[in-house]
């Protein structure tokens, strides 16, 4: 059977597609079969794919990351918003209708839900690992009977969770503890740590942190990322306006994307204990 | 009591007599107001009012106010109300003036000073209510709230100070009295009504780039401490004290404070070691408010984690949890509310929803990249220095009418623009080696006759000649350094004098300007002068016309439309005329007005001030 891995964030923007994308570059540059998936994007950046299906722009990336070529299959979901609450659903790589405030009913749920599991088993079909990102919080309680993205999936094809938070903007602590708190004991048995990203300094002042955290949560951190800055495909405008070129474009950006992927990892070398994320996919 | 004229402890019967006798004198003149005249003032605080040179109340025996003493005199039991603020107040000391009955040979009888003091007690809180916003993150709405609640309390007329014990900011400014403070509480104050000064926010740091920050001391620069040695030396020796007695302060003078946090209060690896959350509130023994910015998602798991990483004793002083930012139509939140209450006993208060174009100052350097680089018009570029201070200079610019900002941080940036700022930094030397690898100097001095250039304070030195820095005051090591010679001007770091001055002048082709200094070093130009300052007609900043080339010193330059107009004519083909008048102030009043009308819609304030400030 393929073995599995999901990233979850505390919050949107936690780094999830990056921290994703860092795990398809390492299993892949060390032979593993790994392809990525995501159920659902919100984005308006999308690629097509050789066969003339949308995906979103992220999951094109890690499916680079992996040395694959994007297929929908990896992305069957990509909301994209209008404007006035309207936002048009293209699954599997086709647009499939627009639905506005309150559209998304019982019965879509089901049948994305349903969608969702095939372009899963397809797209993970022959492969080693499939490396999994969620979307937004995975505690967002209002919303959870319509979840597709996170714990529901998890749960669906039981896959082992890893959960990220970022501490730049601070109370990292908090949300890691709070998510953990909010999931129920099913969900709690298969998040197996927690990662701490974009962190400046000397990281040896968390430490009595970490540790009340990990007794709390009886999982391990796995690791604190330092802040790394780099290019990326712009996920949402947002951060289009925070990454712009510096001149050194001559040439493909894929594979300058893939170069600066690369560097990522570098600098991340020996801030994650990628050994015992091992042991638990 | 105190002896007015030697200030000393004297409870003997002939002080009394003196004592009284300086009353009858001072109700007869009518001397109302802060005595500066007078050898002693300031007594207790900066600006008290002397009214009652000593209390016609005492003594009053209220603990709250005061406690007994022994006396070193006598050696026997004295009434002290040193430590007592409420009569020199000036609201409390104006009531009792006009309640004032006449004043017998011993000053008033017991009966009347009690009748008196219950009367005053209805009118004037003894010691203020702490209410404090903190943040589940950075960028949660604290800073807004603070302000919001202020403007609401000074609107029913209480008399309120905002507080917060710590800040790290970059966006510094200077009060009337030369202190230096966090631009966030300076708007706070003029929420409040009430005077921008250091104790508001006793410490402020100001990084400079790697680990080590320049400490601000009740507006006073303090030393240079990098992080180790804050949270080892200063955290534990130094800022309890400075923290207690400002705070205690504006507790006894006022009938609100309101506190803000800094940051997270539940960032446990600090547990102990930070004095800018939990530690406060226990102090000021205020009634907390958690808020938590929904937009980012995973709001309810920061809420519910932040509360319950806290102690108990800490988790109880909360009121309650203000989810803040939510969107027009951002769904119902359903049980969500009532979970966080059930999970950590404290109730979630109100939903508070986005709030459109505010034009309020940005407070974090995070805020910049998040400035819209929609629409289409004048571009002005700002260069992006790595270590750039004081950018709210440039919010008053994105007001104008077809004005965009944007913050560069390439040459290609720079090449649109209509024209170029080179913006304050906390480190020039490092920004100005900074500014010459990323080629962006390069890009700066193609620019120039094409569009106007203006440098402020950090870049002012840089668009000079050279920057002498004999001593390293900038950090590195003494040094000598090119600037990028577009104006003929020299800087000299030498010595660790910090000038930090509010400014009223003129420009030299007319037109008001206002703004303050905050800067090392001195420069002196070769080209004539930008402006004309106030008392003495002093020449400040450079101006090389024929470069279209600008520097001064002056933060704010940009808040009164003068300059403005005189900055955006020098763009060619852009319509001087559309240039409005739009007032800054007025429009910063307006967006204050409009958050403590939010505030006031969503909260139930009269239940928020209940209770009194949990006893002396």
């Amino acid at each position: 059977m393929v073995r599995k891995l999901m990233v979850q964030g505390v919050t949107s923007g936690a780094g999830k597609t990056t921290l994703t994308a860092a795990l398809c570059r390492h299993f892949s540059a060390r032979g593993t079969d790994v392809v990525p998936f995501k159920a659902q994007n919100v984005s308006l950046n999308s690629y097509v794919t050789r066969d003339d299906k949308e995906m979103a722009i992220s999951q094109a990336y890690q499916a680079w990351a992996c040395g694959l070529e994007p297929s929908a299959d990896m992305n069957p979901i990509l909301i994209k918003p209008k404007g006035n609450g309207q936002c048009q659903i293209v699954l599997r790589g086709k647009p499939w209708k627009d639905l506005g405030p309150g559209g998304s009913t019982s019965e879509v749920i089901d049948t994305l839900r349903e969608q969702v599991l095939t372009a899963f088993h397809s797209n993970a079909s022959g492969r080693e690992l499939v490396l999994i990102e969620g979307m937004g919080s995975p505690v967002e309680m209002n919303l959870k009977d319509k979840d597709i993205s996170n714990m529901w999936l998890a749960k669906a094809i039981r896959s082992p969770v890893v959960l990220v938070g970022d501490i730049e903007r601070g109370g990292v602590f908090a949300g890691l503890y709070g998510t953990y708190l909010l999931l129920d004991e099913e969900e709690r048995d298969l998040l197996k740590g927690f990662v701490i990203n974009r962190f400046r300094g000397d990281a040896t002042i968390l430490k009595d942190g970490i540790e009340e955290l990990e007794s709390r949560m009886e999982m391990p951190c796995l690791g604190v990322l330092p802040m790394v800055r780099f290019r990326a495909p712009a996920e949402d405008s947002m951060d289009m306006m925070r990454v712009t070129g510096n001149g050194g474009g001559s040439g493909d950006v894929r594979q300058r994307w893939m170069a600066e992927l690369d560097g990522v990892l570098e600098k991340w070398d020996g801030a994650w204990d990628l050994g015992q994320v091992r042991t638990f996919i | 009591m105190i002896n007015p004229t030697e200030g000393v402890q004297d409870d003997s019967e002939e002080n009394y007599g003196k004592h009284a006798s300086v009353l009858r004198s001072q109700m007869r003149r009518g001397l109302i107001g802060a005595n500066t005249e007078c050898a002693h003032f300031p007594c207790h605080h900066p600006g008290q009012n002397c009214t009652f040179c000593f209390c016609p109340l005492y003594p009053c025996l209220d603990p709250q106010l005061g406690e007994y003493v022994t006396s070193k005199r006598t050696g026997g039991k004295v009434w002290s109300c040193q430590s007592c603020l409420w009569v020199h107040r000036d609201d409390v000391s104006e009531s009792l003036f006009t309640m004032m009955p006449e004043i017998g040979e011993r000053g008033l009888d017991e009966r009347t000073r009690s009748d008196l003091k219950l009367k005053l007690e209805g009118m004037h809180r003894k010691r203020a209510k702490a209410i404090m916003v903190l943040g589940a993150t950075s960028g949660a709405g604290k800073s807004l709230l603070v302000a919001a609640l202020c403007r609401a309390f000074r609107d029913r007329g209480l008399r309120v100070a905002p507080f917060k014990s710590q800040n790290m900011s970059l966006n510094s400014m200077v009060t009337a009295d030369g202190e230096e403070i966090a631009r966030i509480q300076d708007l706070q104050a003029r929420a409040a009504g009430t005077k921008p000064r250091g104790e508001l926010n006793p410490i402020l740091l100001k990084p400079k780039g790697g680990v080590t920050s320049q400490v601000i001391v009740e507006g006073r620069p303090y030393k240079d401490c990098t992080v180790q040695e804050y949270y080892s030396h200063f955290v534990p020796n130094e800022a309890p004290a400075i923290i207690a007695r400002n705070l205690e302060r504006l507790m006894r003078s006022n009938d609100v404070v309101v506190i803000e946090g800094a940051g997270s209060p539940a960032e446990i690896n600090l547990r102990g070691r930070d004095v800018a959350n939990m530690y406060v509130a226990k102090l000021a023994k205020a009634d907390c408010l958690l808020t938590v910015n929904i937009d980012w998602g995973g709001a309810f798991a920061y809420a519910i984690g932040t509360l319950m990483l806290l102690e108990e004793e800490e988790r109880k002083l909360f009121k309650g949890v203000l989810i803040n930012n939510m969107c027009p139509g951002g769904g119902s939140l359903g049980d969500s509310l009532e979970l966080v209450r059930c999970m950590t006993g404290v109730p979630v208060l109100a939903v508070l929803p986005h709030v459109p174009s505010l034009y309020l100052p940005v407070e974090d350097s995070m805020d910049l990249d998040q400035h819209s680089a929609a629409g289409s018009g004048t571009v002005v570029a700002v260069v992006r220095l790595p270590m750039i201070s004081n950018f709210t200079d440039f919010d008053a610019l994105s007001l104008e009418e077809g004005v965009k900002v944007i913050y560069a941080r390439t040459p290609e940036e720079l090449e649109m623009a209509d024209a170029i700022i080179v913006p304050g930094t906390k480190n020039t030397v490092q920004d100005l080696l900074w500014l010459k690898e990323s080629g962006m100097a390069a890009a700066i001095l193609a620019k120039a006759k094409k569009v106007p250039i203006l440098g402020i304070c950090g870049g002012y030195q840089m668009l000079g000649r050279k920057i002498f820095d004999v001593h390293g005051l900038e950090g590195g090591g003494p040094s000598e350094i090119d600037g990028l010679g577009l104006l003929d001007a020299v800087t000299h770091f030498d010595s660790y004098e910090k000038r930090t001055v509010q400014v009223l002048g003129c420009l030299v082709d007319g037109g008001e300007v206002r703004g303050y200094e905050i800067h090392m070093g001195r420069t002196e130009g070769g080209e004539g002068p930008l402006f004309h300052l106030q008392p003495d007609g002093r020449e400040e900043g450079s101006w090389n016309r024929e470069r279209k080339v600008m520097g001064t010193y002056l933060h704010g330059v940009f808040d009164l439309p003068a300059f403005r107009r005189s900055f955006l004519s020098m763009i060619e083909h852009r319509d001087a005329e559309g240039t409005n008048g739009m007032d800054h102030d007025a429009e910063i009043d307006s967006s204050l007005d409009r958050l403590a009308a939010l505030v006031e819609e969503h909260l139930d304030l009269d239940e928020l001030l209940r209770g009194d400030g949990h006893g002396a």
